[in-house]
């Protein structure tokens, strides 16, 4: 972009949030936080998350113009004096006159706690915390109203240079300056103490390459810029070997976005297995198959490479989750396809992928989504077996519920019904019904094990664990039924899209328990599209419950 | 072949209901109807009042609005747990034969049994408290999650602290108390459950105490707190009498920071109220408290809490590391790193459990100490202990249940 090199800039490796990660990635999670995107479109171009960090904290007046921040709600609109039209995205400049507003009416809203603040308190306490986020990467290398850190370097030692200094180190978002070979790997700094510890006469080489970088953004100089940016990834190269190539992989992982690309791949499986359901099946079956799987491959080249970045089993989060949920059912899907050949499990395994990677990247959009394990849950030994182990019980659950959901829509919808099939279908739903419920088992003692090593109590009723202890039971009433011949291919078809909507409950359901109708924010978002899931399953149950007579065409 | 008697066929019917998947699909069906209200009803009632009705109840109980007689309205957890294990046990011996096919089934049908009475177990037995010790405090007890005590101390002898404790919810039931092995006696004027002080002004009704703070204290008596993270504070009106001689009529809280004290035939007893101790027969001193987070960021990373264990009985004097999925296991008793305190004060989760108790060599503690009326105990002033800690003298009241950064039932999310 105007000749200057942000992909080197964007390598460089920093540190938050606990971990090393490339700016790159710290600049998309942080502009996906602030407007909801990772780049937005600014006087005709598009402006991608590290040009705009670089705005950010090298031209400051530049990016204070730039609309990047979302705001929705209409109370927040009104304390902004701008009237509700279809733009909902501001700049820097139209918020600052309201600022101490907002800053005390943030403050009013945080002296509430959070599960009981109103719409517009979780809104204004949202917006001030990205205000925040914002004013503090806009002054982590240099502070904003400085000529820049060659003249913070050559100010060393006045009072008043210290006292910035001291400004710095507390703003700074994020730690730039690795530390040198022999110091301590955790002992990252920031500009600020880097320049406190020059004053003190021990000079960080990547601060002065820091300052040439900036002044040369400012003053739109790319070569220097480039240089200066080149000089930094060799500096890193040779002090930190490690910590840039880890921030190169991730970069490359976040560049290719494997998650998205699978999303993609599973539409087209799914469209193309529909095509054969009206035109030359022998061809485009097989065909739908190989593109499922094709996406399965870099589905699973995604979670591969998570696994390696983190270096933590693949479920660590929320996210996670619904990247692993979504490959389970698409793994379990083509075992069943080439079981029964019948197209079915290419069927249901892409729109079970397609599903649950839309719904992982809904829930990226809280920011980093490699963050660091807290200290109860920082066990590999358990993150592998416990949780992975639950999460493939609920790929088999949501796995089952898709079956019946296809066989709903086949008999009502399409009208074909033939017995054979129906048959086919329902041993699967079975098999797969067995499959998730000695996955939710097995997954929820491990759970209480892990429970009674670190917190002394096997079972503890909190929601988390009812949730899964839900499933369980709904999966051994379905196998029950069908044992004692309460429910036959039809019932257990509509109890397996009920336990859709158990497995929908105890994994997003719980976290949204005392989140009542009043509040905004990202749960209350999640909140309505669980919702609207739940109905869409429950239009499903009675669709497939319907008596004959609402059939498309009768069995004979 | 002969006809089945009448009781043969009544039998044979019970036998085949007990057996039946019918019972058992009906049990899972109440039990997923209970565990989804029990998650519902958290949200108002706290984790451990939801589970007490829901879960290990026998019945749910209903009253109507405005009155007091409670109608059951729906099986409780433990009754459709108790049905539940009578129907597998049932089941497993009529259906189950055994071959190696069905052995998955029988592992797992097994499993269940033996989880759902755990359970049980769990739920009658387990008991929790916590130990909360300062850096270089030793503390040789327990404290309760919630409940609290009437304690009184007979401190005249300057070795020898004689230590009468009453449980709150024995001075809820009112009455005269005696003291054992001590010609004093407590009368109960009112007690408490959740009780806000503030200063007396003079447009208030007199106070009911006649002695001490309470005189000048004004007592407003508040509903019990449900919420899992808030506990009642709360107090009662008493009378130390000493046959017809009385001491005065006091208030005594856990809210009263200084304790109070009057004296009987040269003896000084001081009266206070406190969350409710267990002592142990052994002591733990904090060396080291380490709360280490991610570099630059508030994330936790790990805790631990470097200890010294002694006990001189039976001469164990060693240094242990408690910290995160690694807990101490002592004499039956299990203490995790549950919380902590600013920098210095770190707080343990203390679980006794049947089967923590079965795996270790010592014998049962006195569970029955938990309960009942006043209780009496001598207490060696602890060499090692600063004055405030260590025997029953009162700590700092810094500190309340609700206070602390709690560690415990985090998820992934």
């Amino acid at each position: 972009m105007r000749g200057f090199d942000l992909n080197t800039f964007g390598s460089l490796p920093v540190l938050e949030g606990g971990r090393v990660k490339p700016l790159d990635a710290m600049a998309r999670n942080s502009l996906l936080v602030i407007r909801s995107q990772q780049s937005f479109r600014f006087e005709g171009r598009t402006i991608q998350a590290e040009e705009w960090l670089a705005d950010l904290m090298f031209r400051t007046s530049v990016a204070d113009t730039q609309p990047v921040f979302v705001i929705n709600d209409p109370d927040v609109l009104g304390i902004l004096g701008v009237p509700q039209t279809t733009n909902r995205y501001f700049s820097f400049q139209t918020i600052l006159p309201h600022i101490e507003t907002i800053e005390r009416q943030a403050q009013a809203a945080h002296a509430i706690e959070a599960p009981k603040r109103d719409r517009f308190q979780n809104a204004i306490a949202n917006l001030y915390s990205r205000l925040l986020l914002y004013h503090r990467l806009r002054n982590s290398i240099q502070l904003a109203d400085s000529p820049g850190l060659a003249f913070e370097l050559g100010v060393s030692g006045q009072p008043a240079a210290t006292n910035r200094y001291e400004a710095m180190a507390q703003i700074a978002f994020f730690r730039p300056l690795p530390p040198l070979p022999g110091q301590n790997p955790d002992a990252w700094k920031n500009t600020g103490e880097a320049l406190r510890a020059a004053s003190q006469g021990t000079l960080h080489p990547g601060l002065e390459l820091l300052g040439r970088l900036g002044a040369a953004y400012a003053n739109a100089d790319p070569q220097s810029f480039n240089r200066a940016a080149a000089e930094l990834r060799t500096q890193n190269r040779i002090n930190q070997p490690e910590a840039q190539k880890q921030a190169d992989s991730e970069l490359l992982f976040n560049r290719a976005q494997p998650f998205y690309a699978g999303m993609v791949i599973y539409v087209l499986a799914l469209l193309v297995l529909f095509a054969s359901w009206v035109w030359k099946r022998e061809l485009l079956q097989p065909t739908a198959l190989a593109i499922l799987m094709a996406g399965a491959l870099i589905h699973t080249a995604g979670l591969v490479s998570r696994v390696i970045l983190q270096g933590r089993p693949p479920v660590t989060n929320l996210y996670s989750s619904a990247v692993f949920v979504g490959w389970g059912a698409v793994i379990l899907g083509i075992i069943l396809e080439r079981i029964y050949r019948k197209g079915f499990g290419t069927a249901v395994a892409a729109a079970a992928g397609f599903g649950s990677l839309i719904v992982a990247h809904h829930l990226a959009s809280d920011g980093d989504t490699m963050e660091m394990m807290r200290a109860v849950l920082d066990s590999n030994f358990w993150l592998a077996t416990h949780v992975v182990t639950i999460t493939i019980g609920y790929s088999g659950t949501f796995l089952a519920g898709a079956i019946a959901i296809g066989y709903t829509l086949r008999k009502h919808i399409v009208g074909e019904s033939d017995v054979e099939t129906s048959k086919a279908l329902s041993g699967m739903v079975y098999g797969v019904i067995c499959f998730s419920l000695l996955f939710s088992f097995v997954g929820t003692v491990l759970g209480g094990i892990w429970a009674d090593q670190s917190w002394g109590r096997f079972w503890g009723w909190d929601p988390k664990e009812n949730g899964a202890l839900l499933i369980v039971l709904w999966n051994a009433i379905i196998l029950h039924a069908r044992l004692v011949g309460y429910v036959r291919d039809r019932g257990i078809m509509v109890m397996a899209i009920f336990g859709n909507i158990i497995t929908s409950l105890s994994w997003f359901g719980v976290n949204m328990l005392g989140v009542g109708l009043h509040s905004y924010g990202f749960m209350d978002k999640a909140f309505w599209a669980l919702s609207g899931f739940i109905a869409s399953q429950l239009v499903f149950m009675l669709l497939c419950w319907a008596p004959q007579m609402f059939w498309k065409r009768k069995v004979t | 072949m002969t006809q089945p008697t009448k009781i043969q066929q009544i039998g044979a019917r019970i036998w085949a209901a007990l057996t039946s998947l019918q019972l058992t699909i009906t049990c899972l069906t109440l039990l997923m109807a209970l565990v989804f209200l029990c998650t519902l009803a958290q949200v108002e009632m706290g984790t451990l009042g939801a589970v007490n009705t829901y879960m290990r109840s026998w019945f749910a109980w209903w009253s109507p609005r405005g009155s007091t007689f409670q109608i059951p309205v729906f099986p409780g957890g433990a009754l459709v747990g108790l049905v539940l294990i009578a129907n597998l046990t049932a089941a497993m011996i009529k259906r189950f034969t055994f071959s190696w096919n069905k052995a998955g089934l029988w592992v797992i049908h097994m499993g269940l049994i033996l989880l759902v009475a755990g359970e049980f177990v769990a739920g009658a037995l387990q008991v929790d408290n916590r130990m909360i010790i300062r850096e270089g405090e030793t503390v040789n007890f327990l404290e309760s999650y919630r409940d609290t005590e009437l304690v009184i101390r007979d401190v005249s002898d300057p070795a020898f602290e004689n230590v009468f404790t009453i449980p709150s919810s024995r001075l809820a039931k009112g009455g005269a108390l005696p003291l054992p092995g001590s010609p004093l006696a407590i009368k109960v004027v009112r007690f408490y459950k959740n009780a806000e002080l503030s200063a007396l002004r003079p447009e208030d009704h007199a106070p009911l105490a006649n002695r001490g703070v309470g005189a000048s204290v004004k007592v407003t008596e508040l509903p019990g707190e449900t919420a899992e993270n808030k506990m009642n504070l709360p107090g009662a009106i008493i009378e130390p009498v000493a046959g017809n001689q009385s001491y005065g009529v006091w208030l005594i809280s856990t809210q009263l920071g200084a304790p109070q004290s009057f004296v009987h035939e040269g003896r000084t007893y001081v009266m206070s109220m406190r969350i409710q101790r267990q002592y142990l027969p052994y002591s733990l001193t904090l060396k080291k408290f380490r709360h280490d987070v991610y570099p630059g960021t508030e994330i936790p990373k790990n805790f631990s809490s470097l200890v010294q264990l002694q006990n001189t009985n039976q001469g164990d004097n060693r240094e242990v590391l408690i910290y995160m999925n690694q807990p101490l296991r002592y004499q039956g008793r299990t203490f995790y790193q549950s919380g902590y305190e600013g920098d210095t004060i770190t707080i343990l989760q203390v679980v006794w459990s049947l089967r923590s108790a079965c795996s270790s060599t010592l014998a049962f503690p006195c569970a029955s100490r938990w309960g009942g009326g006043p209780h009496h105990e001598n207490h060696q002033i602890h060499p090692l202990a600063g004055g405030s800690t260590g025997s029953g003298g009162d700590r700092d009241p810094g500190l309340t249940p609700v206070q602390g950064a709690r560690l415990r039932s985090e998820y992934l999310w």
